[in-house]
């Protein structure tokens, strides 16, 4: 997926306020990103959406964040 | 110059000597926002039913009387109160009746809270792809729970925080119904109905407990009910309303009638009670049902009631449930005229709260007293604060 069809797909589930879908986009964006800040930015919406519907990737999201000092 | 706004001592004279309360508590905007402290903040009031979130995750934002709440099942069941805003900026959290899946996430900011309130998530607070910040201290920054407690499924709240717990201060309504200490079953949408009234909440109160005005303003439910047959229940600051020594159960086309509460003591058999608790709920107990009103306050001048019906088990005949839900309606609706007539009446000027009939009145005299005691001890106590 190119960086347009990643931000097109992210503003059509926002759109669709498909947060499920949205843990997945920000996940794939946190991968794809190059800067380190970049990365926790779209790993912290991907974690919020994971918490906000229940997701089981909440906990894996949220040590991955703690691992780099962005979350307790 | 008067000392305060409304003179509450003929209120609370004896009940051959004593009036109505004052225009005003109906009438003007400023006793108005006196009551809402003195009689629905400071009390055990009634908020909703717990069967209005009935699954773990259920969340039902409430307006009562200007204050957002949030009434929330939480993952083991328990049904708890917030307030229903955010710790950052005070948004609103939850805006309609819906399932948390997850946490509860502002959609502000997306703080996040756990079900039992807990703060779990503050993202970017402190900068981009940065989650804590040293003075976002999360185990201080909880949602703000308001004290609660759940009799007869109803939700009584106690917003600020002042009142004796629950059991203690209400320990004689649930001895006296100690018999009706059983699982009450809700009946489900076919059994719960909201009726939007054009008078202060009060007089509903006032309306719903005295017995006198039966055989003029429900003829039908005179003609197997006579008033001969009610009795007064006066408990002074606490609640008032009527019995019945003669209640007869519905029945259906083949006789069929809804199962009985188990072990009730004999005296039920044809005997029913109906009480205002003080401030806001109107409550109802027979062998056979139960029903809780809410008086949820809209304005000075305008109540919503919201009406539920209860069974002694899960699985009533949906039919029988919709004939009982008719049947009640209708008396409802019966009593809607006068309150609201009350509600008008109150704009006569230099009317002196009404004179009650010393045989018949005293339930309203006991409530009316309840209300002139308390903004009068709120009053008092402003006045040593100032």
């Amino acid at each position: 997926m190119t960086q347009g069809d990643l931000d097109a797909a992210l503003l059509a589930a926002h759109a669709a306020d498909d947060r499920r879908a949205l843990v997945a986009l920000y996940t794939q964006a946190a991968e794809a990103a190059n800067a380190a800040d970049a990365t926790g930015f779209y790993l912290t919406h991907a974690y919020i959406f994971a918490l906000d519907t229940g997701h089981p990737q909440a906990a894996r999201l949220h040590a991955r964040l703690k691992t780099e000092g962005r979350e307790e | 110059m008067a000392k305060y706004l409304t003179d509450l001592a003929p209120v609370r004279a004896p009940l051959d000597r004593a009036h109505g309360l004052p225009n005003a508590h109906y009438t003007d905007p400023v006793v108005h926002a006196e009551e809402r402290e003195a009689l629905l903040f400071s009390t055990w009031a009634g908020l909703t039913v717990a069967a209005e979130v009935p699954e773990p995750g259920d969340a039902k934002p409430i307006d009562f009387v200007g204050v957002p709440l949030l009434l929330l099942r939480d993952r083991e069941g328990q049904v708890r109160v917030f307030q229903n805003i955010c710790r950052h900026r005070g948004m609103i959290l939850v805006a309609e009746p819906r399932k948390i899946e997850g946490a509860l996430r502002c959609p502000y900011h997306s703080w996040c809270y756990g079900l039992d309130g807990r703060l779990v998530a503050t993202p970017h607070v402190g900068g981009p792809g940065q989650n804590v910040h040293p003075e976002i201290k999360r185990d201080e920054l909880g949602l703000v729970e308001v004290a609660s407690h759940i009799w007869r499924d109803v939700v009584f709240v106690n917003l600020d925080g002042t009142a004796p717990p629950f059991e203690d201060y209400h320990a004689r309504i649930v001895a006296r119904w100690a018999d009706f200490d059983r699982p009450l079953h809700h009946g489900g949408p076919d059994s719960q109905f909201d009726l939007a009234v054009n008078c202060n909440w009060k007089l509903a109160v006032e309306n719903y407990c005295e017995s006198y005005h039966l055989p003029w303003v429900h003829p039908g439910l005179n003609s197997y009910s006579r008033l001969e047959d009610h009795y007064h229940i006066e408990e002074p600051e606490r609640f008032s309303g009527q019995g019945s020594s003669l209640y007869r159960q519905l029945k259906g086309d083949q006789g069929e009638v809804f199962p009985d509460f188990p072990d009730l003591n004999p005296k039920w058999q044809t005997a029913a009670e109906y009480l205002g608790f003080f401030p806001n709920v109107l409550f109802g107990a027979q062998r056979d049902h139960a029903y809780a009103i809410l008086l949820m306050p809209q304005a000075q001048g305008r109540t919503l009631e919201q009406v539920h019906i209860y069974y002694a088990t899960p699985d009533t005949d949906p039919t029988m449930r919709a004939r009982n839900s008719a049947l009640w309606k209708g008396v409802f609706v019966e009593d809607i005229g006068v309150v609201e007539g009350m509600q008008k009446g109150r704009h006569a000027p230099g009317f002196d709260g009404g004179k009650f009939s010393p045989a018949m009145d005293g339930p309203t005299h006991v409530f009316h007293d309840w209300v002139a005691g308390r903004i009068e001890a709120h009053r008092e106590k402003s006045l040593a604060a100032q």
